[in-house]
């Protein structure tokens, strides 16, 4: 079968949609840390004087540790995820996307629910309890989307697209405003 | 009780604990892949390091305060939580009349590395000196 049609398919949209970074597969610590120097090296050259790209590397990071966090040890599929890095002219998406149990969607989903309702000073309150608060798997998670919804003013948007009767797939979007 | 020097990896900070200078560094970056395996060894010895200052003060050798420098370029919010360990510590020490001062700097274009400083200092209830580079 001849792939080359499809290839130019996927650079077309790519530029269209300015797509920096685009990854799936098996993240582990290793790619984890190959990926971000990458990714470090192309936002230092995109380095502006409002350290936007301090900005959306942290975004980034964090993104990716919820990947691990919440995705399915149960599933063979549980280490597949996908990583999306967009810049338009005023600002950076940053995408991820990973299996998830289908039985751990409404506590994942409650918690988001509840993160993406708060203002700035509301989540700062919310970051000092959970920094203080004793240390839990659960805890530590929050902990992380709580620092996106912070950095990003709370641009943060999710869905979960279902894949088989046990498993879906976690979509999970920040934007980060370019400010001029 | 010697120094403590860890150098840094490229997901974990540089740890330089330098009892002669008494200046104790944390720089770098921080996401350790395991971050309890890469702080405890650090707080441990933090709270070791008291009888140290404990036998200085009878020795009336405390008079030189003990700098706390933390020079970090990003920390994931897991490595948060220890920071904030050291930073109990530290005040732990600072209410027992320990001289310490603690040096938080940051990247001029990095407002959320300075707003992380101020998060950490309010919090912990301790005053701050904010250095930009």
């Amino acid at each position: 079968m001849n792939q080359v049609s499809t290839a130019f398919e996927v650079y077309q949209f790519m530029s269209e949609k300015n797509i920096l970074i685009a990854f799936t597969g098996h993240f582990d610590h290793l790619v984890t840390t190959s990926l971000l120097k990458n990714i470090k090296n192309k936002l230092t050259a995109l380095q502006s004087v409002t350290g936007i790209d301090k900005r959306v590397y942290n975004i980034l990071v964090e993104s990716i540790e919820n990947i691990s966090k919440y995705a399915s040890k149960r599933s063979h599929n549980h280490n597949i995820a996908m990583l999306l890095l967009c810049k338009s002219d005023d600002h950076f998406t940053v995408i991820t996307g990973n299996h998830i149990l289908n039985n751990d969607v409404p506590a994942l989903k409650e918690k988001l629910d509840k993160v993406s309702k708060l203002n700035n000073l509301e989540l700062k309150k919310m970051y000092r309890e959970q920094l203080i608060s004793k240390r839990t798997d659960e805890n530590s998670a929050g902990l992380g989307i709580i620092d996106i919804a912070i950095k990003s003013d709370n641009q943060i948007k999710y869905d979960f697209k279902p894949l088989t009767e046990q498993t879906s797939f976690y979509l999970f979007q920040t934007e980060i405003k370019i400010k001029k | 009780m010697d120094s403590l020097i860890i150098e840094a990896t490229e997901d974990s900070p540089k740890i330089m604990f330098d009892i002669i200078s008494n200046r104790f560094i944390v720089s770098g970056e921080s996401r350790p892949e395991n971050a309890g395996k890469f702080y405890t060894p650090v707080i441990n010895w933090i709270v070791k390091f008291e009888e140290t200052l404990y036998s200085r003060k009878q020795e009336s050798k405390g008079d030189s305060p003990l700098v706390f420098v933390f020079k970090l370029d990003y920390f994931n919010s897991t490595s948060a939580k220890y920071i904030m360990d050291i930073l109990l510590i530290i005040k732990k020490f600072v209410e027992q009349d320990y001289k310490i001062n603690i040096e938080w700097h940051y990247d001029k274009r990095d407002d959320d590395m300075l707003d992380a400083g101020n998060e950490f200092s309010d919090t912990v209830d301790l005053q701050f000196d904010f250095i930009d580079y």
